[in-house]
């Protein structure tokens, strides 16, 4: 095989050498776009000489040309496009516009790469691929089109979404991607325009993600924004979504419940029967008009999106893409809120070919109102409260004035959810500004120099009144400022120097980085002003206030070779090395190192004469680091504020107590990864996909603990171990293509199986941090050897005890349960108390998504399925419409089928104790869903004049969903906290709903125009 | 592709331009990574303190840590096992109606978290005595000062293992800042010994009156630490390690105390009910007070307010947290007159009351007027160990080590008078007594003396009387019965709780 190629090289060199001798005569033409628009500027080269020319401002050219020659005709934005002189002495050739340039290329850091020569894991999802979705946030970009990235969204507006790439490192850490925005760190997705969005890259294997060394361990999102290319043009993308939560957890009605009430009134020998607590006349008023607090928690949501973007790019090689977008969600909760301005400016310019810089600046404002989490959720949520409230008591009196609490205190034993949220101002604004410099000077041909520099800062503010009880109470509303500033600079020198030698294709990067960032917090809070809104609360009779900085840096170095054996053998190695303020001056300094081979076997015989056009076999090893510490994670320090006053109030002396204890080893987490892929291809692409299996060590976790022995002071230390495996595969597919029909499909399914695999000093498992509600102490999760993060913790529900059960005794000879009582899985060797132990996961261990496009004449119809299987979901809201957890009143509608002594059921007793931390209230969570089902009209180029494209379409997300899980939806989990009020880990509390804010269903009307 | 590169000379100034800014930030930009953090921007602890205003913020650091473990119910959670208080019967208290009910759980989240909070406090008191060792002998230190403020360390550390030791028996007795992640628990004798071990080293350092303080001994003295002593052997005297012999120690310890008590600003307060009004939050009652304060006192923020008062024992109907009240047939046995008036709120109907039909304890919500209702964070402070005690204690005492003696019957009587609204100092024959047991006699003073101070449940434990006194805790046929029937054993096995499961998961050397 190499002979014949060698050969054929040889034969057209001679064919080229033969062209060189025919005669020349003059050439001229036109260079047009495929609207048939001239095209002025564009160079048009004699193949293979240096004789050339430049179209004028109609398109039109003339130069000297053999009927051999080949011209080639560029332009930026443009396709090369190659025709043979021929005999015709005028030729129009027609560019076509580049769209493909980013289909080919990928982004993996630091550079580029062909797809072809990838060796590394890499997820791409092109802006081709979820432009059919109407979008507002990145990451429903990402959910269920990359393989081996897990999305888990939110229905509440600008609430942050968790991605995952290869499951979950991370046992007290954050386990969040690094997101890098054309070769900047740091990212947010959140304040990201999709629109803006070129591609994204997903860095998944440890070969490709040791170049991000100690951060990237949880993987590296790599945005790249779209830049402008080819005649001006205006887009306008415009769209206007309506979302509703459909469903409702069934529970008792207002009459009903009432009934139940007059009934337990009555079975008490006590009491009059003529003073139960509802008349007949009362219950049929609430029959009529029944009061139903989930229709009153949830409303019709809108999303108005608008986009303008104007793009180009000018004859002297100025590329502009300039975008604004304005974003408006009013959430399907009552009072929240989010809005978006964004603006972009990407700007690029190449002097000559030597030269080039780029400038890409983006601001945005962020407004997010009465977000679900700013609320206490010590009792569950608002919306539990809502489910759980007394359904006899309405929101406001005949008065007019709001009903604080149930006047005759059943059910919810909180204040009204519905009045809580009316009055309360709870509003964050963030504001952000980036700017981002890209100088490339090419030294040779061959050898480059890019520079990036980068600075950005976020400007945050809370004003927040949140009203909460009894204005004659203490502790009705809570009133918080909170200034949040934060500056990040990066500055990137990149080397690149590579070079083909016959069939040797070398290419070396060298990358000298440096980054830092400062935050500053200054905080202000008082309580109980009785007054209208935030901004008449001056002089609190309570004011507290701190203020906290920190600042964390981090230098690197990295060395990436690749060098591949005519497009056959690729190899590729790099190494990393970072040093880090977060550790001690000792262990600062981590190496991170990778190496990966592939074999593109397509290019062997047996291959090539086989419907397979693609087959390449990758496999990689590497090393990643994380440092996900804060900034004085390993220095022992001292509490600060703490004061206590002998006299009561009057002297006020200032104490200090130790809180941590420092760790001078403390060193890099690090996650060695396994990779083994396969890309395959069919029918010259038109089929193609790839499978990769992965495992990967996390060792030396940086877990943040109680010093062993102590119950107050922590640490951090390089602890316990995790292993994560699974399977990513994805297949693309050009099913049908006809003229006029086309289907497109991808398919992608990832698998992942997550266990800790060791913990520290010799212990099998560590009590989690992530509360119940209803203020008890207990924890929902654990860490345990063998178990995946995110298991639950409780006890084991088996039924209820029964009157012909041998009941076990304690060690005093008691019964541990009454016949009626719920049974549990029993400790003999803790006695018989109720046993602790393992009883579901959050974490789904198979997930996957399918996208389909049909595209017919003019139509096209997109259909994209997504799911996840195998997890569990802690429904705390099933548990607590049985009381407890705030909620003093049986309010589930089982409460007929509940244990007497003459229908021994599984359903406990009325009056019996109901514990909300058993496998009782634990679902089965797997899903598929529907998530986008859009059909378009685009509108012949001609249709109308002066408008290039036009197309309007119609769209439905999360159209239907298939589960058993009996909540409002189990993909969405409740942020959850620990005793301190922090939020939890979000992998530790993976899984659990404490009236967490629904998936919506939506429906769009959009346009988008282009001039 | 063939381009001229200076055709435009502009052009060619831009590009010189940007290529200069691009080699400055290059070049001068690049070793700006201060990879040292700051340390002016934190508060890193001294391995030993320098001088005693280091250690001063020290001891500031303890009472604050202390303070703040004491200040919820948490921390009285196993007193709901007395016949005086309950809590509501749904609700999110199922951890206090393990104690009313009698069958607490490992798991009990409560015993947990006051156990991690003990152990915190005992953590900071330890790591302040170690860092003060350096400055024993210190000739530049002030030595009675330094053996003063140690001696407050070793008060507060004898109080929280007893606290405890109450609670648990036999517990792990940690004496430095960072105990071994395997330390065993003590044997019964050795806890008890370690008490009061620490109460006599407070006793030989601490002064008669601590300088400059408030009354009631907000930092104690040393017949705070000889009031202590007296509860401790009172306790060793009785279950669980019984020895018999301590009731001598306790009936001596109370004496001395007594005979001292104007030395140390300690006495009775002539009027009971004035013990619960906030104006009366320091007074010279209470042996040792754990002091709190709310911003309307002039503290920075509530963090050190207390939070077992006003809201937390009134009903939901008067917008109140449901979480100790009084129990029917205690409030109903209640001897009538001024204490009873007193120390319920009998101006209530508690058996309207929608959420809970339970009485109202006055010690709880404070007297009418008193106390904003609406509030859970108080300046009430606690009063750790009341002169009252002690006057019991001796009677008590007195009679169980076999010599009674006419100031035995008299601080029994101290009390009954001031009981019922009279002079405690003038007898008065139709209140005094002066025969029959009197440890019983006291022992039953106790019980109305003390309803609802989390006291209750300890006494009984002590005396071997929870079979007797929980075993008659309904009302035959009552209207209302008590909310939380007892479900556990009322034998002495079941007196003690067990160590929580959660910290001999950690170190299962607590499961022995």
């Amino acid at each position: 095989m190499f002979f014949r190629s060698t050969f054929f090289l040889g034969l057209l060199l001679l064919f080229t050498s033969f062209h060189e001798a025919n005669a020349q005569q003059k050439i001229s033409g036109t260079v047009v776009d495929e609207a048939g628009m001239s095209v002025p500027g564009a160079n048009v080269i004699v193949q293979g000489t240096t004789t050339g020319t430049v179209t004028d401002f109609d398109g039109n050219f003339s130069l000297n040309a053999s009927s051999g020659d080949v011209l080639v005709v560029s332009y930026v934005g443009y396709l090369n496009q190659s025709v043979t002189v021929g005999n015709a002495t005028s030729i129009t050739i027609t560019l076509k516009e580049d769209a493909a340039q980013l289909d080919e290329v990928v982004v993996i850091g630091y550079g580029t790469a062909k797809k072809s020569d990838l060796t590394g894991a890499v997820a791409q999802v092109t802006a081709k691929s979820f432009e059919d979705q109407p979008l507002v946030r990145v990451e429903s970009a990402l959910q269920g089109r990359a393989s081996g990235v897990t999305v888990a969204g939110s229905g509440a507006p600008g609430k942050g979404i968790k991605i995952r790439v290869r499951g979950v490192n991370s046992m007290t850490g954050n386990n969040d991607p690094l997101v890098v925005v054309d070769g900047v760190f740091g990212g947010d997705l959140r304040t990201i325009n999709p629109n803006n969005i070129a591609s994204m890259e997903v860095l998944k294997d440890a070969s490709a993600l040791a170049i991000y060394g100690s951060r990237g361990s949880n993987g590296v999102i790599l945005i790249t924004t779209k830049k402008g290319s080819g005649k001006a043009k205006v887009s306008i993308d415009q769209f206007l979504t309506i979302s509703n939560v459909n469903r409702r957890i069934s529970s008792l009605s207002s009459s009903q419940f009432a009934r139940q009430e007059n009934a337990e009134f009555i079975a008490n020998p006590v009491n009059d029967p003529a003073d139960a607590p509802y008349s007949d006349a009362r219950i049929a008023e609430l029959e009529a008009n029944p009061l139903k607090y989930q229709d009153l928690m949830f409303q019709t949501g809108y999303t108005n999106n608008t986009q303008i973007s104007v793009s180009g790019s000018s004859d002297d090689k100025l590329r502009y893409f300039l975008s604004g977008n304005y974003m408006d969600q009013k959430g399907t909760q009552i009072t929240s809120n989010y809005k978006r301005y964004s603006f972009r400016s990407n700007l690029s310019k190449e002097f000559n070919d030597k030269f080039s810089v780029a400038a890409n600046v983006t601001a945005s404002r962020e407004i997010t109102k009465n977000d679900q989490d700013a609320f206490g959720t010590a009792d569950g949520s608002s919306i539990l409260r809502a489910i759980t409230w007394d359904p006899t008591a309405p929101v406001r009196d005949e008065n007019g004035e709001y009903i604080l609490r149930s006047p005759r205190e059943v059910a919810n034993n909180n204040y009204n959810p519905i009045r809580r949220l009316e009055l309360s101002d709870h509003q964050v604004t963030s504001d952000r500004l980036n700017i981002t410099l890209n100088g490339k000077y090419n030294i040779t041909k061959n050898f480059s120099y890019t520079l990036i520099g980068s600075v950005s800062t976020i400007n945050g503010i809370t004003e927040s009144m949140r009203v909460e009880g009894d204005y004659d109470l203490i502790g009705f509303n809570n009133i918080n400022f909170r200034n949040f500033r934060s500056t990040s600079h990066q500055v990137s020198n990149i080397l690149n120097w590579n070079k083909a030698f016959d069939k040797h294709n070398i290419d070396i990067t060298g990358v000298y980085e440096f980054q830092g960032n400062r935050t500053i917090n200054n905080n202000y809070n008082t309580t109980d002003q009785n007054v209208y809104g935030f901004y008449h609360t001056d002089n609190g009779t309570t004011e507290n206030f701190d203020n906290n900085g920190s600042q964390t840096a981090i230098e690197s170095f990295l060395a990436r070779a690749q060098y591949n054996y005519n497009g056959i053998y690729y190899l590729t190695a790099s190494i990393r090395q970072d040093e880090s303020s977060r550790f001690p001056e000792d262990n600062r300094t981590g190496y991170f190192p990778s190496g990966a081979i592939a074999v593109n076997l397509a290019k062997f015989e047996f291959i090539e004469n086989s419907p397979l056009s693609i087959l390449k076999f990758r496999a990689g090893y590497g090393e990643v680091g994380n440092q996900s510490i804060n900034a004085l994670a390993a220095f022992s320090l001292n509490n600060q504020g703490g004061f206590w006053s002998p006299n009561g109030g009057g002297t006020i002396l200032s104490g200090e107590e130790q809180t941590t204890r420092g760790n001078s080893n403390l060193t890099w987490e690090t996650t060695k990864q396994t990779n083994i892929g396969l890309d395959f291809g069919f029918l010259n692409g038109r089929i193609s996909g790839s499978i990769d299996f992965f495992n990967k060590d996390t060792e030396n976790l940086l877990i943040q603990r109680l010093v062993p022995g102590s119950t107050s002071i922590t640490e951090f230390v390089n602890a316990g171990e995790v292993n994560n495996k699974g399977v990513d595969f994805s297949l693309s597919a050009d099913i049908i293509q006809k003229s006029d029909f086309n289907w497109n499909a991808n398919f992608n399914l990832s698998t992942l199986k997550n266990e800790v695999t060791s913990l520290y000093e010799g212990l099998d498992f560590i009590t989690g941090n992530v509360n119940s509600i209803g203020g008890q102490g207990i924890k929902l999760d654990v860490l345990k050897v063998g178990e995946p993060i995110g298991t639950f913790w409780g006890y084991k529900a088996l039924g209820t005890w029964k009157s012909t059960d041998d009941i076990p005794v304690d060690s005093d000879g008691a019964p541990v349960a009454q016949p009626g009582d719920e049974r549990f899985d029993l400790d003999p060797d803790n006695n018989n108390e109720r046993k602790l132990q393992t009883i579901g996961s959050g974490l789904p261990t198979l997930t996957w998504g399918f996208n389909n496009t049909f595209t017919y004449k003019n139509w096209d119809l997109n259909i994209f399925l997504n799911g996840a299987h195998g997890f569990d979901v802690y429904n705390l809201v099933r548990g607590t419409l049985r009381t407890n957890g705030g909620n003093r009143s049986y309010l589930a509608t089982d409460a007929n089928s509940r244990w007497t002594p003459e229908n021994e059921t599984d359903i406990p007793k009325a009056g019996s104790a109901n514990l909300l931390n058993t496998s009782r209230w634990v679902e089965k969570g797997d899903f598929i869903r529907l998530s986008n089902l859009k059909v378009g009209y685009t509108f012949s180029e001609d249709a109308i004049k002066g408008i290039q494209n036009l197309q309007l379409y119609a769209s439905g997300q999360n159209v239907f969903l298939i589960t058993d899980y009996s909540g409002y939806d189990p993909e969405v989990s409740s942020q959850v906290r620990t005793n301190n009020g922090a939020a939890s880990n979000a992998d530790s509390g993976a899984g659990i709903d404490i009236g967490a804010y629904p998936n919506p269903v939506s429906f769009t009307l959009g346009l988008k125009v282009t001039f | 592709m063939k381009t001229n590169f200076y055709k435009n000379p502009s052009k060619g100034a831009v590009v010189l331009g940007l290529f200069f800014l691009m080699t400055i930030i290059a070049t001068s930009f690049q070793s700006c990574a201060d990879l040292d953090p700051d340390p002016l921007e934190f508060n890193l602890p001294p391995e030993s303190f320098g001088s005693l205003e280091e250690m001063d913020k020290g001891i500031i650091g303890v009472y604050r840590r202390v303070t703040q473990s004491a200040r919820m119910t948490t921390f009285y959670a196993p007193a709901w096992g007395g016949d005086d208080m309950t809590t509501h019967r749904a609700l999110n208290k199922a951890d206090f109606r393990e104690f009313d009910q009698r069958a607490v759980l490992s798991s009990n989240s409560r015993l947990l978290t006051n156990w991690n909070a003990i152990y915190s406090s005992l953590s900071t008191i330890n790591g302040v005595l170690e860092r003060s060792e350096g400055l024993i002998d210190n000739p530049a230190v002030d030595q009675t000062l330094l053996l003063q403020y140690r001696g407050e360390a070793y008060f507060l550390r004898g109080i929280l293992f007893y606290q405890l030791a109450r609670v648990h028996g036999r517990i792990p007795l940690t004496l430095t800042q960072f105990p071994p992640p395997d330390i065993s628990r003590g044997t019964l004798e050795e806890v008890y010994s370690q008490i009061e071990a620490d109460l006599l080293e407070a006793e030989a350092t601490l002064p008669d009156i601590y300088p400059n303080v408030e009354a009631g001994a907000p930092r104690p003295n040393s017949g705070s630490a000889r009031a202590l002593l007296a509860r401790l052997y009172m306790d060793w005297g009785g279950y669980p390690i019984k020895d018999a012999s301590k009731y001598t120690l306790a009936a001596s310890s109370a004496k001395t105390v007594m005979e001292n008590a104007s030395s140390h600003g300690f006495g009775l307060m002539d009027d009971v009910g004035d013990l619960w009004k906030v104006e009366n939050r320091f007074n010279q009652e209470s042996l040792f007070t754990l002091v709190y304060c709310t911003t309307a006192e002039g503290c920075p923020n509530n963090s050190i307010a207390n939070r077992k008062f006003a809201r937390l024992g009134l009903p939901a109907d008067l917008g109140g947290w449901n979480e100790t009240f009084a129990e029917i047939k205690f409030f109903q046995d209640f001897p009538e007159g001024h204490r009873k008036d007193v120390t319920y709120r009998t101006d209530l109907d508690w058996e309207g009351f929608n959420a809970q039909k339970s009485p109202v304890f006055a010690k709880v919500t404070g007297p009418i007027g008193d106390l904003n209702a609406g509030s859970f964070e108080t300046p009430r402070n606690d009063f750790f160990m009341r002169y009252a005690s002690i006057l019991l204690i001796y009677a008590e005492a007195s009679g169980l080590s076999g010599n009674v003696t006419d100031e035995s019957w008299e601080a029994l009587n101290k009390i009954r008078r001031r009981a019922a609204g009279l002079p405690y100092g003038t007898p008065d024959p139709s209140v005094d007594v002066t025969s029959g047991v009197i440890e019983d006699l006291a022992f039953e003073e106790r019980k109305w003396e003390f309803a609802g101070e989390y006291i209750r449940w300890f006494d009984l434990v002590r005396r071997e009387k929870v079979k007797e006194a929980l075993s008659v805790r309904d009302i035959p046929d009552a209207p209302i019965p008590e909310h939380n029937p007892i479900i556990g054993s009322l034998e002495t096995t079941n007196y003690l709780a067990p160590i929580p499961a959660d910290a001999v998961a950690k170190n299962p050397n607590l499961a022995n």
